[in-house]
């Protein structure tokens, strides 16, 4: 009787003791399961917020190695850049540009939609930069694109240039106006 | 000869000056100089590459390049940065529109509402165009997503017609869709959001919207039974877009429920051509046997049924292989790169690739905002990745050839005498030749020789400065090529580790879209099974009725 009693003394001690435990056990539970379910959020958030972090480093190398490159590769004296740019925005659109330098192709570019776009809305493309020689020299390029009247073109132009100490740029203009859209290329050198 | 020696000189000069290069920066200088650099910021930052938008607007003094440098800004991750520039843009004289939008976006992605919603207010009235457009939206969604549709509707109506609007209106007559009883006010809405969508002058854009709002408005009529009005919408979805397998389902559900099993089965043969994957396919299977059924031909009926039995099957089947093989080459490879990689030719990609199962399970894959996040977290490190390892390679060897050229740096200095010399030389033989020269164009060619052995000359008298300084020079260069390389090695070791983590994440998500996709097929076998049975236990009845064992 004694044992029982103790025994029901001991139950009554437990009791709430138990009911804590439960109720601890139970916290610790919703509490894993909530990080559980919110961990592949936090995780990500954290993935991201690292890529933002390694995206800044990024661009601050492609600055460094940028100057660096265009320093030693393309030296002032000799380099020569070429840009594209288009006057008439709805004339063309631009399939592809080849260019060639002193009747060697140096580069080539086929469009996708965006870069298109982008041109139309005042972008402008470096095609190139390389180096040249003092003296003369042809530029010539070779476009194809669709007219707006539905015609496909394509149409080789030629610039003569001369290449002077210091950085020499030429921005060629397109321009295709109505009624025809018969592509006209404009040059205008810089320094 | 003479014409041969110019070439000689001028390639050797320009060959002196290429090795003895010294730093010279491109800066803005005036207006033409600001606008080409604005020009190509603007390029840079829509052919997806930030980094080199940053490089040309960093002395930029335009309000124009101020915002190219903030867009690069948010897309290389630097929101704080990016902010102090928009807010000062907020405060100039052009681009305060856009600056709030763009500010908003930043407050947006922080999770900020108070501040995304008083920025949305600003752009909507200083912003023009496009810009404005998107501010009035997103100020009518955040409107909606309260519960106040009156307003969101006030802010559409004082939109101009075009995509904005009309996404506007889709989405309103989706919250009238699920609140009414009655069909004709979410009707109305897609009515003014197909006539938006009408003026928006992307038209690709347009007509994906505009099948997706027919789709949705013949869906609302065939649920509310209005079956000729449902057909009327659905036949005009164009058949080479991408919600083209839903609206033929749709298409013939509304002509099977106005009696014509015949073209409703039409419609849904023409569904089961598409990939499984998407909306509506595997129930154009299960209605062509029920067509099949109710048009009395039961024993077509069957096969039909038995049909789209076995084409679940060997659905389940690739949908194994496809969960296989996201565990084996990762998710990234298995839905990214071998979609893209599909033997569809280029001029034949748009009618082939909806067909294309793996295109299909990556296409619907990809309206998943967070797979979207999750594939472009690959892709960017991967890129990241690809783009240093190339310039890891040519910086190893740029710096094995100033090693080099550092061994070999005691070039003798009579170098320059030499030109020199030559220089004189030839110049003199201009002069005695400019004598004799009696056509315009001989005096011209000559004079264009003369000005171009000047150049030279000049270039020489450089040269003797920078090759004192060469040695000095080529170990600064050296020293700076280490530092870039350690850099550059440092990235690609983080790139690695945050893409394993990122396609970590994009295989667990692939995967459990792959099971889901998985549990749809086999709720459709369970369909179909339950069809076939009816139909054997019908005609076992009928068998017995007439007596037959």
């Amino acid at each position: 009787m004694r044992m029982i009693a103790g025994a029901q003394v001991i139950a009554q001690v437990t009791e709430p003791v138990r009911r804590r435990f439960g109720v601890t056990v139970a916290a610790a539970v919703a509490l894993f399961v909530t990080q559980a379910l919110s961990a592949p959020a936090g995780f990500a958030d954290t993935l991201d917020t690292e890529i933002d972090r390694l995206k800044a480093d990024v661009a601050d190398l492609s600055q460094t190695l940028y100057e660096l490159e265009e320093e030693v590769l393309y030296p002032a004296d000799t380099q020569v850049a070429v840009f594209l740019t288009l006057k008439d925005r709805e004339g063309l659109e631009l399939d592809t540009v080849e260019l060639y330098l002193d009747d060697t192709p140096v580069a080539s570019h086929l469009y996708t939609e965006r870069e298109r776009s982008s041109l139309k809305r005042g972008g402008v493309q470096r095609l190139y930069i390389g180096n040249l020689p003092h003296g003369t020299h042809q530029l010539k390029a070779v476009l194809t694109a669709r007219s707006a009247n539905e015609r496909f073109v394509r149409r080789a132009v030629t610039h003569d240039f001369r290449k002077r100490p210091g950085e020499s740029r030429i921005q060629m203009t397109l321009d295709a106006r109505a009624p025809d859209f018969e592509p006209v290329v404009s040059f205008q050198e810089w320094k | 000869m003479m014409a041969l020696r110019l070439r000689l000189v001028a390639c050797i000069g320009s060959m002196v000056l290429a090795l003895a290069g010294m730093p010279v920066h491109a800066n803005a200088e005036g207006d033409a100089g600001s606008q080409l650099l604005g020009g190509l910021a603007k390029f840079a930052l829509d052919s997806g590459d930030p980094a080199a938008a940053l490089r040309y607007t960093r002395n930029l003094p335009t309000e124009a390049g101020q915002l190219a440098r903030a867009r690069a800004m948010m897309a290389t991750g630097s929101g704080n940065v990016a902010r102090e520039l928009l807010e000062q843009l907020l405060t100039g004289q052009y681009y305060r529109g856009q600056a709030a939008l763009l500010l908003a976006e930043l407050a947006d992605s922080r999770g900020e509402p108070e501040n995304v919603r008083k920025y949305l207010e600003t752009a909507a009235k200083l912003a023009n165009g496009d810009a404005r457009q998107q501010a009035l939206y997103r100020l009518a969604e955040i409107h909606r997503e309260a519960g106040e549709t009156d307003r969101a509707g006030q802010v559409l109506a004082s939109m101009e017609p075009g995509y904005w609007s009309a996404l506007g209106y889709m989405n309103i007559a989706a919250d009238y869709g699920k609140r009414d009883l009655n069909p004709s006010r979410a009707l109305v809405a897609l009515r003014v959001a197909l006539a938006m969508s009408e003026k928006d002058s992307d038209s690709r854009r347009s007509d994906e919207l505009k099948s997706r709002l027919l789709i949705r408005a013949g869906h609302l009529a065939h649920k509310h039974e209005d079956h000729d009005k449902a057909i009327s919408f659905l036949e005009k979805v164009p058949l080479e877009s991408y919600s083209t397998p839903q609206g033929l389902y749709l298409h013939g559900l509304a002509l099977s429920a106005s009696g014509n099993h015949r073209a409703a089965m039409q419609s849904w043969h023409r569904a089961k051509k598409y990939p499984l994957a998407y909306p509506g396919v595997a129930n154009a299977w299960l209605g062509t046997g029920r067509g099949y059924d109710l048009s009395g031909y039961l024993g077509q009926a069957g096969e039909a049924y038995l049909a789209a039995n076995a084409s679940f099957e060997s659905e389940r089947v690739t949908l194994r292989k496809l969960a296989d093989q996201i565990r084996s080459k990762g998710a990234y490879q298995a839905l990214v790169r071998d979609a893209r990689d599909s033997n569809a030719e280029w001029f034949l990609a748009d009618s082939r690739t909806l067909t294309q199962p793996r295109t299909a399970y990556l296409l619907r894959f990809m309206e998943q905002p967070d797979a979207q996040n999750a594939v472009k977290r690959v892709a960017e490190l991967e890129q990241i990745d690809q783009q240093f390892a190339q310039r890891e390679d040519s910086l190893e060897v740029f710096r094995r050839a100033i090693r080099e050229r550092l061994e070999s740096a005691k070039t003798s200095a009579a170098a320059g005498n030499h030109f020199n010399e030559e220089i004189e030389a030839l110049s003199g033989r201009i002069n005695t030749l400019n004598e004799r020269a009696t056509s315009v164009a001989r005096q011209e060619a000559l004079r264009g020789a003369a000005l171009t052995l000047a150049d030279l000359k000049m270039s020489l008298g450089k040269l003797e400065r920078r090759l004192a300084a060469r040695g000095q020079y080529l170990n600064e260069l050296l020293t700076r090529t280490s530092e870039a390389l350690e850099r550059v090695r440092g990235i690609r070791s983080r790139a690695l580790r945050l893409r394993n983590d990122a396609e970590k994440t994009l295989d667990e998500i692939a995967l459990a879209y792959v099971e889901e996709q998985d549990h749809r097929m086999a709720f459709a076998l369970d369909r179909t099974e339950q069809q076939i049975a009816h139909l054997y236990e019908y005609l076992a009845l009928q068998n017995i009725e007439r007596g037959e064992p």
